[in-house]
């Protein structure tokens, strides 16, 4: 079943341009110059009940624009989308019982309070009654390790802490779909891994769907099954992560070390050497153009190996990769 | 219904808020009070000097100040956010409303109190009280005439916020009008001619706000309660549409936003 069904979607926005300085201040007074900034161009994409899928791309790609559209925060400039069979600008409000929201840079729980009392207010908001409001609490309390937060007020809390209550607060209401933007944005490894894990629970224990924006490939891996990789307002990939790694991760990272002393000019044809230690080398080479075995066996004849490591390149060199063909396109 | 079981959860959650700092909710609201009692004292010397002008004396001043008192109050509790409009929208704030199943302009405003309003709110009770007018009918026409003005103020403010839809932030301008209202609304009404009355009851509607409200408690008459309603009604109802037609041309923004 198809939860978002997004066809040829458009967003401009009318820009205001104006000149430097207090001349360029003044001639805008009297004669301001528009533009137009097609954030989001001819999008169209499916996601299916239930789905991970990471919707990715460099900043100004038109991901939160696209986000805001299926929330019905924004409307569109042209083109269709249903999101679980709703349109979102026009029913809005009844939509929106059924998705759950999160945007990084924009806190939902009050800042003042601690969050307990954003979750009584969101289950006020959401008409659950107070037995089954206390419920859900409690459960998503376990879910995502924030019993000792829900009293402390939310200005108190670090960031990461603070986030795994959003995300909490954003599931009171047992959505369908969760819209997530940014979530990790500005948190650290051990905070990301917490909410990836609960994500991840929520996605197998309750089946819901998770649309996650993000400009960490981290976020990407660990959860997400597909992935679409947005530039300009337009998709400039879409496929499996698996494939995604599989078609792009041709190059390997190899390091080297050596019980004797290595030359300094160390060098295999077809392979780029990154660095020469004394007993090591760091070295890259892409895997359709030269043979593994044959980089091995040069590695293996120039010494005796003390240690092996074989990596692939992290998955933002990839993406940044694809950022750079869709450019040159 | 589930619209005021939602509204009565929004103003809690404002109060606790708001009493998380409960040395400032406190001075305030009174300071507020003592603010409006030093504000008054001008009119006391004034109509101690003048007795009064064209039938206006210093107990029909009690009167209308304490209803424009009482309403800007009951606003600035009730819905404070409403000051704040323009600047949401211009700031692209207004996703955290639009992203939660509740009448977006109706959640946006009520989310915010203005601890002062306390103090505004309560002094409008109390220069009723000493105005010598005071019956116990008349207080029942008070607290109506309160809630009356109250919408035509909170309606008057959305429509001239909700300009930022169009031509960007409109806190200035909005500040503007709103200090026109008020000081409007505390003089005389019998010293404007008919077109300056027009304009008190249309373009800047502070007659709605302060003389008929004041006349409709002093004395009951069908004619006063049906230029209040029909005051409310139509402004209300041109503020919702404004703010709607105004919604569908939102930007949103990237700015970060805290809700407090």
């Amino acid at each position: 079943m198809v939860s978002i069904d997004v066809t040829n979607l458009q967003k401009t926005f009318q820009t205001k341009r104006k000149a430097a300085g207090l001349g360029g201040s003044i001639r805008s007074l009297f004669k301001p110059d528009y533009s137009s900034v097609e954030a989001v161009r001819n999008l169209s994409f499916q996601m299916s009940s239930g789905e991970l899928l990471g919707f990715i791309g460099p900043n100004g790609a038109g991901k939160s624009t696209t986000i805001k559209i299926l929330t019905g925060i924004l409307h569109p400039s042209g083109g269709e989308a249903k999101v679980l069979g709703f349109t979102p600008w026009i029913d809005r409000q009844k939509l929106a019982y059924h998705i759950g929201t999160v945007f990084g840079q924009r806190p939902q729980l009050w800042y003042h309070l601690p969050a307990m009392d954003t979750f009584i207010l969101f289950g006020k908001i959401y008409e659950l009654d107070d037995v089954e409001t206390k419920k859900r609490i409690d459960f998503l309390t376990e879910a995502f390790e924030i019993k000792d937060l829900l009293d402390v007020p939310v200005r108190k809390l670090s960031l990461g802490q603070r986030m795994r209550c959003e995300v909490a607060a954003s599931l009171l209401h047992r959505p369908k779909l969760l819209l997530l933007d940014e979530p990790s944005i500005g948190l650290d490894v051990v905070a990301k891994q917490h909410i990836r894990d609960a994500i991840k629970r929520m996605n197998q224990e309750e089946g819901v769907g998770v649309l996650l924006t993000s400009h960490d490939a981290g976020d990407l891996e660990a959860l997400c099954k597909r992935v679409i990789i947005v530039n300009h307002g337009q998709i400039v990939y879409e496929d499996k992560v698996s494939n995604l790694k599989r078609k792009f991760l041709t190059t390997k990272l190899v390091e080297v070390r050596y019980a004797m002393e290595v030359s300094k000019d160390f060098a295999i044809q077809g392979v780029e050497i990154l660095k020469v230690g004394h007993y090591g080398v760091k070295l890259k080479f892409d895997t359709t153009k030269t043979a593994v075995d044959s980089v091995i066996s040069h590695l293996s004849g120039a010494g005796d190996i003390v240690d092996i490591t074989i990596s692939d390149p992290p998955l933002e060199e990839v993406i940044a990769k694809i950022y750079q063909e869709a450019e040159n396109a | 219904m589930k619209e005021f079981k939602f509204l009565f959860a929004i103003w809690k959650t404002n109060l606790q808020s708001a009493m998380e700092y409960r040395a400032a909710f406190l001075t305030q609201a009174i300071g507020m009070m003592v603010n409006n009692f030093i504000y008054f004292a001008i009119w006391i010397i004034f109509f101690d000097r003048f007795k009064d002008v064209r039938g206006w004396g210093v107990n029909d001043m009690y009167v209308t100040f304490g209803v424009l008192a009482s309403a800007f109050g009951l606003v600035s509790l009730l819905f404070g956010n409403a000051f704040n409009l323009s600047d949401i929208i211009a700031k692209g704030r207004l996703d955290y409303y639009l992203s939660l199943p509740r009448p977006v302009l109706l959640h946006t405003i009520a989310s915010r109190t203005i601890a002062s309003g306390m103090g505004d709110f309560l002094y409008g009770f109390v220069s009723y009280g000493l105005s010598g007018y005071f019956t116990w009918d008349g207080l029942a026409r008070y607290v109506l005439a309160t809630l009356l003005a109250a919408t035509v103020f909170a309606a008057f403010l959305i429509l001239t916020q909700s300009l930022a839809f169009w031509f960007g932030m409109m806190t200035n301008f909005s500040n503007l009008v709103l200090n026109a209202m008020l000081t409007f609304g505390i003089y005389p009404i019998t010293l404007f001619d008919s077109y300056a009355k027009l304009i008190l009851f249309t373009l800047i509607p502070a007659a709605l706000m302060g003389a008929i409200p004041a006349e409709f408690i002093r004395a009951f008459t069908w004619q006063t309660l049906g230029e209040l309603l029909l005051g409310a009604i139509g402004f209300l109802t041109l503020a919702i549409f404004t703010f709607r037609m105004g919604l569908r041309r939102y930007e949103s923004g990237s700015a970060i936003q805290i809700e407090v």
